[in-house]
């Protein structure tokens, strides 16, 4: 590892993070530690993930829903999929009951988030995250973590949204960075949006064809993460 | 809530949208969708090289996969939902295709061990994958044949593939002795409320008695009504075993022309008679009236006014469920009636023919597998005593009405003037012989394709015996003539064959993809080709195709196997044919052979496919038995 390079830099935010983590789900997340920045992307193992939430502001609102798709030897598993559902504390709004289609019935299942937040922690131990404009995830996963464990939330995530803007630049639509509209460029199928697992499997599906696209060879890890 | 990872519904819901995952029960999908693995290729990208190991069923999800037969010839395009892998997982060896993404494509691949898993619990599975299309093709036949007899089953107005004896009410059958008295005889039908009575010399069927005999032979003439029946009856008449179909016996009954059919138990003895009434009240269709209309036009305009409701007819028959075997011949039947009766309408008016001849009759029609839209091709043969200068213009004359009639009745002229008006086409036998020789003794490829429908020849009105003279001389030469042969085989493997069909269009060998399909030209006509090329080689009499591949076989010419997926490919593309006929005839549009792959049932394209692979294969086999390869 470089001094000062961006996995340096990294790894000190890891560690340091670790290091206040409590002893539980959050402490061993981190004890499973990351992958380096120069193994080949085919080599890593990823796992896409969409939160479905109640409102965008991390602190705010709540995770209604989390859609996990793995993915590994640059390929999409389909034994990997999972979905996580959480228990808002307050009641939905009715906003987020049409939009997310979640409803009282589908919350019965549901976990509260101390419970939901360990088994999503241990999906995503070891390995890359991949989100569609990533800030989001990582920004509800930092603010879940410091609810619960007084802890921040530190992870190499792959954003498919700056990833396209770093490696296909040029002018685009206001909306032109949108998950579904990116997909229809690389001919990729219309799906049914804001389900959890299907986001997640829309946005693996983008960073499968992004890479096919980018066309170069020995890409690693490094190339992939969010700047 | 579980920690047990999900089936991603976009995966498993896409799967089950389509064959052969449709079929699968809900833990078998759950099985199958867990096992896919997702992948992305660029167009343009290698999926599987020829020769290598493959360990995957792969179905395309969104995009386009080219398969190149060892990486070279073009074998097939794959649009979404189609699925390509499974022949070197079932054989477990290399690929033998190489696939190529012909467009930016996602994939679903199934693991190896959940694609057996599937097979072997699921039957509908493993017969979609099966590999071998030729048996795929014939269970194909085979469900269509059963749909028919369920239909059948369950309908009222249908049972045209019924035995003749679910029409036979009672099976005591009254009968007379030759030397019954023609008085005693009727007061026997009056009494038994019968029309026809058969009428038994000992241990065989001497003849029938009708109400019409009684008419128009003893009652009109004013006959003694105690002369014996043998005197008036209709002598050997035709019969039928109970076991025929009600169709198959409507046809003998058009063809000669007879309304009383007794039908015989398998032993020969007479359990009833069937009158055509009873057919047509069965089959509740048109299709032996205009049979008869045609036999008894008086002028070309009321023959005419039968054979336009040959379009209504067929789209009958189509609908009741009649088999694209027996709709050609009915077709034909009806075609042959047409000829016949222009000739005879003719003769009546220009004369007897100053010496004896034959109109014989080319293609389809000469192999009674006649279709909607045929055009006419014909010619006389003059027997003996004819002298150009003295009877040519009596037999011009004749050609002439014969062929304008066929125009007027929809039998369009001949664009290539193969027409007895065409005064090469009024020879006599040892001139035909002369022609034939010249195309079989000195071959020219030209000439060889454009002759080939003289070799389906059959006589339809004359002395049949000009014909098959013609025949049994020049399919002899024919058979002895291994550079001729050789040049038929070229001349049948010129066509070109579909591969199939990618998304609405059909895919050609050159990658050309078409948006027309020609049932005639691309698929019916190669298995005629095949036929009439085994036929040649062997001498084979026979003219129609199934009888010609039949032939073929037990002459050692043609591998049964073959003869057989050749026979279920030709009734599927012909029942297709016949069912897009109907279709436009229902629509009001003119019946045409040509179609848009798009109008096609996923069945049916998967089936023509399969036709189109199993043809080409035959067409090869045909080119390097007879043509030594060198094509």
């Amino acid at each position: 590892m470089i001094f000062g390079s961006r996995e340096w830099r990294f790894a000190r935010r890891f560690a340091k993070a670790a290091q206040v983590a409590p002893a539980g789900p959050l402490r061993a997340y981190y004890e499973a530690g990351h992958a380096h920045f120069s193994t080949p992307v085919e080599a890593v193992e990823m796992i896409a993930i969409d939160l479905e939430t109640d409102g965008l502001d991390f602190a705010e609102s709540a995770i209604l829903e989390a859609g996990l798709v793995g993915m590994s030897a640059g390929r999409i598993r389909g034994d990997a999929a999972l979905r996580i559902r959480f228990r808002p504390a307050g009641a939905l709004s009715e906003r987020s009951v049409v939009v997310h289609r979640i409803t009282d019935d589908a919350l019965a299942d549901a976990l509260p988030e101390e419970e939901a937040l360990p088994l999503l922690l241990g999906h995503l131990a070891g390995k890359v995250p991949v989100a569609h404009f990533a800030d989001i995830e990582a920004g509800f996963l930092d603010a879940a973590c410091r609810r619960v464990y007084g802890a921040p939330f530190v992870a190499p995530f792959v954003c498919t949204m700056q990833l396209e803007s770093r490696w296909f630049p040029r002018t685009r639509a206001a909306d032109g960075l949108r998950l579904a509209k990116l997909r229809a460029g690389y001919r990729l199928p219309a799906y049914r949006a804001h389900d959890g697992v299907t986001d997640a499997l829309a946005c693996a599906e983008l960073l499968l064809a992004q890479i096919a696209h980018r066309g170069a060879r020995e890409l690693v890890l490094d190339d992939l993460l969010r700047r | 809530m579980t920690e047990q990872p999900i089936e991603i519904d976009e995966v498993s819901g896409f799967l089950r949208r389509h064959e052969p995952f449709a079929y699968l029960d809900d833990a078998q999908l759950a099985l199958v969708s867990r096992a896919v693995e997702v992948s992305y290729f660029r167009r343009g990208a290698p999926i599987v090289r020829a020769g290598d190991e493959n360990r995957y069923l792969s179905v395309v999800r969104s995009g386009a996969v080219e398969l190149r037969l060892g990486g070279t010839e073009l074998n097939s395009r794959l649009g979404e939902g189609d699925s390509f892998g499974y022949p070197s997982l079932i054989r477990s060896g290399p690929a033998q295709n190489e696939a190529v993404a012909l467009e930016d494509t996602l994939l679903y691949r199934i693991g190896k061990e959940a694609f057996h898993r599937a097979r072997a619990e699921n039957a509908a599975f493993r017969t979609f994958y099966d590999t071998d299309e030729a048996a795929r093709l014939r269970r194909a036949v085979d469900a269509m044949r059963a749909a028919r007899e369920g239909e059948a089953a369950v309908g009222d107005t249908l049972g045209a593939h019924a035995p003749l004896s679910s029409l036979v009410r009672r099976r005591e059958v009254v009968s007379g002795s030759p030397g019954t008295a023609i008085r005693e005889a009727a007061r026997i039908m009056a009494e038994q409320d019968v029309s026809t009575l058969p009428v038994w010399d000992g241990g065989r069927l001497a003849g029938i008695l009708t109400d019409k005999d009684l008419r128009r032979r003893v009652l009109a003439p004013g006959l003694d009504p105690g002369r014996p029946v043998a005197e008036v009856m209709t002598p050997d008449p035709v019969t039928a075993v109970e076991d025929t179909p009600i169709l198959a016996a409507l046809l003998v009954m058009a063809d000669r022309h007879i309304h009383h059919l007794p039908v015989t138990d398998a032993g020969g003895k007479v359990v009833a008679v069937v009158s055509s009434n009873d057919i047509l009240a069965r089959l509740g269709s048109n299709a032996l009236h205009i049979a008869k209309e045609v036999a008894s036009a008086t002028d070309g305009k009321e023959l005419a006014r039968a054979t336009a409701q040959l379009p209504q007819a067929l789209a009958g028959l189509v609908g009741t469920g009649v088999d694209a075997d027996h709709i050609a011949r009915y077709v034909s039947t009806i075609g042959e009636g047409a000829h016949r009766r222009l000739l005879e309408l003719a003769e009546a008016e220009l004369g007897p023919p100053p010496v004896p001849y034959a109109l014989v009759c080319f293609g389809s029609l000469a192999r009674a597998e006649q279709a909607l839209g045929s055009d006419q091709d014909n010619g006389f043969i003059m027997g003996e005593g004819f002298e150009r200068t003295r009877h040519d213009a009596y037999f011009e004359q004749l050609a002439q009405r014969l062929s304008d009639g066929l125009d007027g009745a929809g039998y369009r002229y001949c664009p290539g003037n193969i027409m007895a008006t065409n005064p090469a086409y009024r020879r006599t036998a040892a001139e035909w012989e002369a022609h034939f020789r010249s195309w079989i003794d000195s071959p020219e490829p030209q000439a060889i394709l454009e002759s080939t429908i003289f070799f389906d020849m059959r006589a339809l009105a004359g002395e049949a015996a000009l014909v098959d003279g013609l025949r049994q001389t020049v399919f002899g030469a024919a058979r002895d003539n291994r550079i001729f042969l050789s040049f038929i085989a070229r001349a049948a493997a010129v066509t070109r064959v579909p591969l199939g069909f990618f998304r609405n269009f059909l895919l050609q060998h050159d990658a050309d993809e078409g948006d027309v399909l020609d049932l005639k030209g691309q698929a019916i006509a190669p298995i005629v080709d095949l036929a009439r090329t085994h036929a040649l080689a062997n001498a084979i009499p026979a003219t129609n195709t199934q009888e010609r591949l039949r032939a073929a076989s037990e002459a050692g010419s043609l591998d049964p196997d073959a003869a057989r997926d050749l026979a279920a490919g030709f009734e599927f593309v012909r029942e297709v044919r016949f069912r897009h006929q109907a279709d436009q005839i229902a629509a009001g549009q003119p019946p045409s052979n040509k179609l848009d792959p798009a109008s096609l049932s996923r069945f049916d394209r998967e089936h023509l496919r399969d036709a189109f692979r199993l043809i080409r294969r035959q067409l090869d086999k045909l080119r390097s038995d007879f043509a030594g390869g060198l094509m």
